[in-house]
């Protein structure tokens, strides 16, 4: 599984980690994104009305009760992560309105196609993110 | 020893047996009542200590039942919001199942309003630290209610609507 992220995704996992109350993300993200399957990743809300491509929405219990914005390219094999967010804490809220979920989409289909992505990677338990 | 101090000796003796009836007879009372307010309140001690721990085990029972209908509770609303997770990988739902999806979402807001009701009645409990970790549980479960009802009214009332949304959808699924 090809792992990649938008700007959007970038910058609000470093505002985020920078935060004490959110510094488990990392190793949130690693454990649930990395080292998976494409069926074991294909669980959460699917906003789209599509198998092959799904656009997701997980939730992710933890200290912040993460919500992920992905999406599947399954014949691929490529994970692009889109946004992040926490539920709860100082950074947190409820959810992302319709419009940001659609503007997410678009952009992603915009980056692929232009090849604007981060390649994310681990390292030693870290995220590495590497510009295309 | 002379008359005289035989007399007086005699005297003396006659007093402390005196006094040492006197004592018999004015303390004995009230060492007798002083006994006896000990041993009334060391016996209604120990019954109290008994009933005591029976209270208290009947308190903790108490708590440990609420914790578990807490739980309870908790676990019922999880298996709700992942039940309602699946139903967003049905594909092109006919209206009659958009009715039923439909109703779901009210429903699941009708739930929402009466457990937060239920919540916000246990404050008394919350700001005594009582079950802490599984209140916790139970808000965050009672908030991520709400948040699938909403997510389900964006996923086949709202997103399917967006031209917009559709289009990328095909491009993607082009790639």
């Amino acid at each position: 599984m090809i792992i990649l992220c938008l700007d959007e995704f970038k910058n609000e996992f470093e505002k985020l980690i920078r935060n004490n109350s959110y510094s488990s993300i990392e190793i949130d993200i690693i454990e649930y994104f990395f080292n998976k399957n494409i069926q074991e990743l294909s669980s959460g809300i699917r906003l789209n009305n599509s198998d092959t491509i799904p656009f997701i929405k997980k939730r992710i219990k933890g200290r912040g009760g993460y919500r992920f914005y992905f999406l599947l390219i399954i014949k691929d094999e490529k994970l692009y992560l889109l946004f992040v967010h926490p539920k709860s804490g100082s950074l947190g809220f409820e959810n992302i309105a319709d419009e940001l979920k659609t503007l997410l989409y678009k952009k992603v289909l915009e980056c692929i196609k232009s090849d604007n992505l981060f390649a994310v990677t681990v390292n030693k338990e870290k995220l590495i993110f590497t510009k295309l | 020893m002379n008359l005289f101090d035989l007399i007086k000796k005699a005297y003396f003796y006659f007093n402390i047996s005196n006094l040492q009836k006197m004592d018999s007879a004015t303390y004995k009372p009230q060492i007798l009542e002083t006994f006896e307010n000990v041993r009334n309140f060391s016996f209604e001690e120990k019954k109290e200590a008994v009933m005591d721990e029976t209270k208290m085990n009947k308190f903790l029972d108490r708590i440990i039942d609420f914790k578990k209908s807490l739980k309870i509770k908790t676990d019922k609303i999880e298996e709700i919001i992942e039940s309602s997770e699946k139903i967003t990988w049905f594909n092109h739902l006919e209206n009659d199942s958009l009715l039923i999806v439909n109703d779901l979402v009210s429903s699941i807001r009708n739930l929402h309003s009466s457990l937060h009701r239920q919540y916000i009645s246990l404050q008394y409990i919350r700001e005594k630290g009582i079950a802490k970790v599984e209140m916790k549980n139970f808000i965050s479960a009672i908030d991520d209610l709400k948040e699938i009802a909403n997510d389900l009214d964006s996923r086949f009332f709202f997103l399917p609507n967006n031209d917009e949304f559709d289009k990328i959808t095909k491009e993607l699924s082009q790639i």
